[in-house]
């Protein structure tokens, strides 16, 4: 097959690449992540590429105007090498830039002291220990083997069960013992029922023992590189997902993960994520990567089996059975995690295909499963997770939310990284009275709380009515129609915006936030009634996610998300699965108590056969609801007589 | 004390009534109204509460000559299908028709395409030519009937007419020229409850009150999705009942328009020799798919052949009897 030169621009690198290859594998093998929130089906139009030179063939697609086409604009993924060609990768197309949530997120969040040591919930007690030993010699009246000798010291005064060596390790054991004088550190890590003896290394180390705690999220992956000893957060760090190349959601990357290469190509791509990180910090917190000797991970069901290379096909397909939900503690080398090479990898286990351990995380840091009084705990994301209980019982569901929480289907979305527009407030015809853009400077796009605030004030201001369609005379100039017909409404010009181009917000784009928000305040209600309950019983609403710390509670009420309750009863619990993953990694009675009493215990109802949910769901699409009655703060004086004049 | 709980359901909501035609004492040029609503339980059932409007039939005219409707039809109007103003006085002067329902099906850009003049002349000239209320249909189209129904709706205004159909994404229009010219209007949903809800808080937002909308809830014919049509129907009744007044609306059922589509109405006797006669099966399913809808708390029953429409008039007068 015939091979050309792609050149991608601004970065100047080049790849040879087979006639035929798209310009998004040729970006993808250069190590250029091209945004595509459908995995390169053709139908995100996110991909934006501009062809400065060479020859390619395109297919046809709707998402370029005439304008676009003769600036050689063209979508990466329907876009085929055809010759030697130089391609600009625009800012906008990129995935790129670091996430907001790390630092932020970490400096909020970052102390889970109250949670365990000395006095709290749990005990210090950590999945992975280094003990140094100082053993008595062997004489010929105690004359127990080695690895004997190893397990008695160890056993002195700590209760301890079943015990296991490797054979690497033992085969180094005597020299290890006799060339240090018998004075050892023994790492010990624990593998279910099972302690290891993972390795035996000279002299005192027990001081440099760090672990790494990780949110393996489908658009981020967020680690902290902990301090086990002292249980303090030494750095953290975030970056994108680089499966997001792949589809932008769990189930473009199980479609795309449909064949055994591709699966390996998948974890690979994520592992050199994790590695990344990793690397990253330690080089931060001027640690060893030697003495980084354990990875928790929490993540949604489909990410765990993406990075332990198992078949995620069957989450995708009725009646949705994933492979495990509990995978076991393996060597993080195993699926090519860099870390010291005998170092341990564990996840937190899962409910269901939809409800993973980054769920179960949340739960647990929220501390819901340990009060009388009953919680409702959402993660918001691309997958709405929800769950509802109390000390004694958890029930959970998930709810498709679609992308536009990510920015993803939304014209001028994106996710929350810079330039992105956070907040945002608009006065008469929609005028933009101030605006948060994170990083600073000119705005690039709308994120998800950016939007949600975008809608939500926009139906103050009476611009949109409550179907989300535009009021021609409300909003005056900045209404326009678009090339397919549509309405849209300009929020910033083309000068005022970081790339020139005006930053629009489509009636197309508003209907995907509301069937969006529509699907998670319809899973809540379709959750207590399945128990009984009515929003009036909940004491606690937690919300979790990234996304999550942003959204402002008045807003998400306004629009109809969250349940018009009394703001006190909100509280943001942060990226609750690093803090998850963290509390399991200090210690194994939090890990327990996550096994047994939070995915153990938690009920997983199916929605897709919840009669509730189906025959009141276009309900909910209606801002910020059809029946006002249920946002009762947002009532004015006349429509509360006129609505819910109930009488009787 | 008596042995056994009183069995009966108490209502606590009521159907708004809603008045169509004005006369010339109310500013229009009508001979008659009619006043549909104030129901207080569910129809008929007079022993929890009143039915104190019989429900009204309105018969279905065209403003150009139907191409496809069954031959019994044709039959029974003969010439007066060429000229909306006579088929319009043969209703009322021949079958009694209480109230019309004017199609504008020639405005459509596919099937006429008159314009949005020719269409109001269409709508003088019916007024002119009889005294009963009036119901103004569009065409299904919803960017003509934009251009189309604003101008009928001025040429008949004062007129108190029902006019239609907006729909959730394309209402603001209409409702502008109902506000202005006095008419009252009806709000198309597609079978949902909630969506019909939602249409009326929409409407009633821009200005135009709840008592002057009249829900469609659309129609579905026997054998053709009725169980459906009707139990939707019957939810959205059930809520006005309960207390929820922003669906406590008179409804309408296009029955003529959906009985005649059926293969049933309109097979011929050689097609399906063993379904009768055809000159009689059409009636039977108009009138069959309207009293079934009738339980379900229609207020407007919009038919096309007088013989269906004088026998659901009978029943109508039977079931009324207290």
């Amino acid at each position: 097959m015939k091979t050309y030169s792609i050149t991608f621009l601004p970065d100047n690198k080049t790849i040879e690449a087979a006639a035929g290859k798209s310009v998004l594998e040729a970006a993808a093998a250069t190590g250029i992540a091209v945004n595509s929130v459908c995995g390169g089906d053709g139908v995100c139009g996110k991909c934006r590429v501009l062809i400065k030179s060479g020859k390619v063939t395109a297919k046809p697609n709707m998402f370029l105007d005439r304008l676009d086409i003769q600036r050689g604009m063209a979508l990466a993924c329907q876009t085929f090498i055809d010759g030697d060609v130089v391609i600009e990768v625009p800012q906008e197309s990129r995935v790129g830039g670091v996430p907001q949530l790390a630092t932020e997120d970490a400096i909020r969040y970052g102390s889970i002291s109250g949670w365990v040591g000395e006095g709290a919930l749990f005990p210090h007690n950590p999945l992975f220990q280094k003990v140094y030993l100082e053993l008595p010699k062997p004489t010929i009246t105690d004359c127990v083997c080695d690895q004997e000798r190893l397990y008695r010291e160890l056993r002195r005064n700590r209760d301890i069960g079943v015990m296991q060596t490797g054979l690497a390790v033992l085969q180094r054991l005597p020299d290890i013992l006799r060339q240090n004088d018998w004075k050892v550190t023994v790492m010990l890590g624990r593998r279910g029922q099972t302690l290891e003896v993972v390795d035996v290394e000279p002299g005192n180390t027990a001081a440099y023992n760090y672990g790494v705690a990780l949110d393996l999220g489908t658009t981020t992956v967020v680690a902290h590189l902990v301090d086990i000893g002292t249980s303090k957060t030494l750095a953290t760090k975030a970056k994108y997902n680089s499966q997001i190349s792949y589809g932008d959601d769990v189930i473009s990357r199980i479609m795309y993960a449909s064949t055994a290469e591709r699966l390996t190509q998948l974890r690979d791509l994520v592992v050199n994520d994790i590695n990344d990180l990793i690397a990253g910090l330690v080089v931060e917190a001027r640690v060893k990567l030697h003495d980084v000797s354990i990875v928790v991970c929490a993540g949604n069901t489909t990410m765990i089996h993406l990075l332990c290379a198992m078949n995620p096909g069957n989450i995708r397909k009725d009646p949705y059975i994933p492979t495990a939900c509990s995978p076991p503690t393996i060597r993080a080398a195993e699926v090519g995690i860099k870390i010291n090479p005998r170092g341990l990898l564990s996840t937190l286990p899962s409910v269901a295909s939809y409800v993973g351990g980054d769920v179960v995380a949340d739960v647990l840091v929220s501390g819901m499963m340990r009060s009388e009084e009953l919680s409702l705990l959402i993660d918001m994301g691309t997958n709405g997770e929800l769950v509802l209980g109390n000390k004694d019982w958890l029930v959970c569901c998930s709810a498709s939310a679609g992308p536009s929480f990510e920015g993803g289907g939304i014209t001028c979305g994106m996710r929350a990284t810079n330039g992105a527009i956070e907040r945002i407030q608009l006065g008469k015809n929609g005028d933009v009275l101030s605006c948060n853009v994170v990083g600073g400077g000119k705005p690039l796009g709308l994120c998800g709380s950016g939007l949600i605030d975008a809608v939500a004030e926009l139906l103050k201001a009476g611009c949109i009515d409550r179907r989300g369609r535009y009021d021609r005379a409300a909003c005056g100039s900045r209404l326009r129609e678009n090339e397919s017909g549509g309405l849209e409404f300009v929020l910033f010009t083309g000068r005022e915006t970081a790339l020139g181009r005006d930053l629009v917000l489509t009636e197309a784009d508003i209907n995907n936030l509301i069937h969006s928000k529509g699907s998670i305040y319809m899973a809540t209600e379709s959750l207590l009634d399945h128990v009984g309950m009515t929003f009036d019983d909940l004491k606690h609403v937690y919300i979790a996610g990234g996304f999550g710390n942003y959204l402002r509670i008045d807003q998400g009420v306004r629009i109809g998300l969250l349940p018009d309750l009394d703001p006190a009863k909100f509280k943001y619990i942060g990226n609750g699965s690093v803090q998850g993953a963290k509390m399991a990694l200090f210690s194994q009675e939090a890990l327990l108590n996550i096994q047994e009493q939070i995915a153990g215990a938690m009920t997983y109802m199916e929605l897709s056969t919840s009669h509730k949910y189906m025959n009141e769901y276009s309900s909910c699409l209606f801002l910020p609801h059809t029946n006002i009655e249920k946002f009762p703060s947002l009532l004015s004086g006349v429509q509360k007589e006129a609505e819910i004049g109930v009488t009787g | 004390m008596s042995i056994m709980d009183d069995a009966r359901d108490k209502w606590t909501g009521t159907i708004n009534e809603l008045t169509i035609g004005a006369t010339r004492a109310d500013g229009g040029t009508r001979t008659s109204v009619v006043t549909i609503g104030g129901a207080a339980a569910l129809p008929f059932m007079n022993f929890e509460g009143p039915t104190p409007r019989a429900p009204v039939v309105a018969m279905e005219i065209w403003d150009r000559e139907p191409d496809d409707w069954a031959q019994p039809l044709v039959d029974v109007f003969g010439a007066v299908l060429k000229s909306p103003a006579d088929w319009a006085k043969k209703c009322v002067e021949e079958f009694g028709a209480d109230m019309l329902c004017l199609r504008l099906a020639g405005t459509h850009p596919d099937f006429g395409d008159a314009s949005p003049t020719q269409a109001a002349e269409v709508v003088k000239s019916v007024l002119k030519a009889v005294g009963v209320p009036l119901i103004i249909w569009g065409s299904d189209h919803d960017e003509k009937d934009n251009e189309v129904l604003p101008r009928c709706s001025q040429a008949a205004a004062g007129e108190r007419c029902l006019i239609g159909a907006v729909k959730e994404d394309n209402y603001k229009t209409l409702v502008a020229s109902c506000l202005a010219d006095g008419h009252t209007i009806i709000g198309l949903s597609p079978i949902d409850i909630n969506i019909a809800k939602q249409i009326n808080i929409l409407v009633s937002e821009m200005g135009l009150p709840l008592n002057r909308i009249v829900m469609y809830p659309t129609t579905g014919a026997l054998g053709y999705g009725l169980e459906y049509s009707q139990s939707i129907q019957e939810r959205g009744r059930l809520a006005a009942l309960g207390g929820d007044k922003i669906m406590s609306l008179p409804i309408i059922c296009m029955v003529g328009q959906e009985a005649w589509r059926t293969k049933e109405a309109r097979a011929s006797l050689q097609e399906a020799p063993a379904w009768g006669d055809e000159a009689t099966r059409g009636i039977y399913w108009e009138v069959a798919t309207a009293s079934s809808l009738l339980q379900a708390g229609s207020d407007i029953l919009v038919m096309r052949h007088p013989a269906a429409v004088a026998a659901v008039k009978k029943t109508i007068n039977e079931l009324m009897v207290k």
